[in-house]
């Protein structure tokens, strides 16, 4: 019984995900597009705690749900004009496209099929924070101490790129 | 919960920490000296190469593999540790005075740039794919905002933007292609994949080969070989002139460095199996990179095609691999270094305010004004062409040789026919500098101590390496011995 159930919400969420998704790319309207997105983010993290990733999936509503997503719906709506822009979302290049994703869903349809997985089986349901952050310093020190230089970089940039142009005045 | 820390060995970083060392006090002095003084934060970025190449030139021959088998310090790290501080280095001398030509001496221009060859040097030292990705993303960020630096230009802007988004992309191929791989072996650890593939009855895996085909994507595209390349000629001319030479030649070493670990090490049992697809994609790049940079009138174009085109050559002596193959690889990367930096710095030196005088029919006369820089830049396109006695030849014998030896016959035959066109257009500079009577004034408005020095470095550099390779052969085949 309780397998059954364990599906019906596994598969609910993909639905979720799937389905959203799909109105994200074929949606007219950008601010719906945004909308739509919420719920693939969401559905994304459900299928995080199915792995018993539970710090990822809380990690996936913090900074996608309630970081980029704020942000993207916030650019849509300060831009003037963007909500009555019909983006253009047809059909341009059918065959092509066809052609393309053809090929790599049979490619990538192959690969699952023919790939010896490594199966961890299952797993109980652990709280995996406390693990994470263990490893972050011990294995992954470096890898942490690297990324942190990154973010330097990143923030210093933004500042550059968005500064206003001082210049001192001309020394002869 | 109490936490074991692992044993860390912070000497094998050393050149590492010096680095971030002084690319914060380059940031910080930003604080405390006067608008329009930006010197300083360049004086401190050069310093602190110098102090990160001291220590890694005492560290040389020490060999460590620590933070958990995440990055490791031995001759071939140390090479290219040296490599990039080189040119880093170079970069800081040409920039000096260009930044003030441009009006755009600000003090972050240098902190970025010793960030970016920080995340050079932890690509090259990387033997985890999460290390080696991380110096990635930390060399192209910087180079993303540096391509941008000079906001006022339109060109400069587009330059940045089109670098960043096609390089997301870039980036991420790169990590599907980790992930696959982590999924397909269950590490990330460029020794755990070795002992996973040696472990298998046959290495053949079709997850393992998707995600060996999207690191190439990847790191294709960081190094520019057709077909992804098209971002490098408008991010070439767009990008200032100091970050270009740095970009043309620190990306390109460092990307070859981590392709030399990944591909030809971690995954050398799967050759069979990328050679073909690198093998195509050399000869496309070399033929398609000469033939069009005949038609570029602009010299940064003409260099960004021209280096797509060296990037090839040195694809050829990748491919070829073994021992050889790998030396020919190094040694012509350093080669590269010295005549492209040495090419750009001319361009550099010559550059008027606001993208002025780049069209080549522009450099009319330079020969006859301006003797030494002539001489220079007629080093420089006779090295970039492959003819003796410059190193350029050197590399490219080595290279040829390599692959002829490998069997590559065709390949070689291909890449000594593509030179003979490339001398079309890197001879065509010297004929406008040379042979043309002079219409206008022509005057190296950039003209400094610090850039004449940088010029002299690596003209200097390349007429050595071209009659007594030796010298620093031997450095390189310790290099490469490491790495086997």
């Amino acid at each position: 019984m309780e397998g059954i159930i364990y599906k019906i919400v596994f598969y609910l969420f993909a639905v979720l995900t799937v389905g959203s998704a799909l109105v994200v790319v074929t949606s007219r309207n950008i601010v719906h597009s945004a909308f739509a997105l919420l719920f693939t983010f969401f559905g994304v993290a459900g299928l995080y705690v199915f792995l018993s990733a539970d710090f990822l999936a809380a990690t996936q509503v913090l900074i996608y749900v309630g970081g980029i997503l704020v942000l993207i719906l916030f650019g849509v709506m300060l831009t003037r004009k963007v909500f009555d822009v019909k983006i253009f979302s047809g059909a341009g290049q059918v065959f092509p496209a066809a052609v393309g994703v053809a090929v790599i869903f049979f490619l990538l349809a192959t690969v699952i099929v023919k790939t010896p997985w490594h199966l961890v089986g299952e797993r109980a349901m652990e709280p995996t924070t406390a693990e994470i952050g263990k490893l972050l310093m011990t294995d992954f020190l470096l890898p942490f101490e690297v990324a942190s230089v990154v973010l330097l970089a990143a923030l210093v940039g933004a500042v550059i790129l968005i500064r206003k142009e001082v210049r001192p005045p001309k020394v002869d | 919960m109490s936490i074991t820390l692992p044993s860390i060995n912070l000497i094998a970083v050393a050149p590492l920490i010096v680095l971030v060392i002084f690319a914060f006090l380059a940031l910080l002095s930003d604080l405390f000296v006067l608008r329009g003084k930006t010197a300083l934060g360049g004086h401190l970025s050069l310093l602190g190469v110098i102090a990160a190449s001291l220590f890694s030139f005492i560290l040389w021959g020490i060999e460590d593999l620590t933070f958990q088998r995440m990055i490791i310090l031995d001759r071939f790290s140390i090479f290219f540790n040296l490599l990039f501080l080189l040119s880093a280095a170079l970069t800081i001398l040409i920039s000096y005075n260009y930044l003030k030509d441009q009006e755009m001496d600000y003090g972050e221009y240098y902190v970025l740039l010793l960030i970016a060859t920080l995340g050079m040097m932890i690509m090259s030292a990387g033997t985890d794919l999460i290390t080696i990705f991380l110096g990635l993303e930390l060399m192209s960020i910087s180079f993303y905002i540096l391509a941008g630096f000079r906001r006022t230009r339109a060109r400069s802007l587009e330059a940045a933007l089109k670098y960043f988004l096609l390089g997301a992309f870039a980036t991420g191929f790169l990590l599907y292609g980790i992930a696959l791989i982590y999924g397909a072996s269950g590490t990330t650890n460029l020794q755990g994949i070795v002992e996973f593939l040696k472990a298998q009855e046959s290495p053949v895996n079709p997850v393992m080969l998707i995600g060996c085909g999207l690191l190439i994507v990847g790191f294709g595209f960081k190094v520019a070989v057709i077909p992804f390349h098209q971002w490098t000629p408008d991010v070439y001319e767009g990008a200032p002139t100091p970050i270009t030479a740095f970009m043309s030649v620190g990306v390109k070493a460092a990307g070859f460095a981590a392709l030399l670990r990944v591909l030809l090490i971690a995954l050398g049992d799967l050759e069979p199996n990328w050679s073909g697809i690198l093998w195509v994609i050399a000869v496309i790049t070399m033929i398609v990179g000469n033939i069009v940079a005949i038609a570029q009138d602009n010299i940064k174009r003409m260099l960004a095609y021209s280096s797509i085109a060296q990037t090839a050559y040195v694809l050829v002596g990748f491919i070829s691999g073994g021992e050889l193959g790998m030396i020919s690889v190094v040694f012509y990367l350093a080669i590269y270094t010295l005549m492209n930096i040495g090419a750009f710095s001319v361009v550099t030196m010559l550059e008027k305010k606001g993208e002025e005088n780049l069209l080549i029919p522009g450099y009319v006369g330079v020969g006859f004004k301006h003797p030494l820089l002539g001489l220079a830049m007629a080093v420089f396109m006779f090295s970039l062409a492959g003819i003796p006695p410059t190193a350029g030849f050197i590399g490219k014998f080595y290279i040829f040789s390599a692959a002829v030896k490998s069997d590559y016959i065709g390949l070689a035959v291909i890449g000594v026919l593509c030179s003979v066109i490339s001398a079309y257009y890197y001879l065509r500079v010297l004929v406008v500098m040379y042979m043309r009577e002079p219409e206008g004034e022509v005057t190296p408005r950039n003209r400094s101590a610090a850039a004449s020095l940088s010029i002299t470095i690596t003209a200097i550099g390349v007429l050595v390496l071209g009659i007594i390779p030796s010298s620093i052969l031997e450095l390189v085949r310790q290099a490469v011995r490491a790495l086997i």
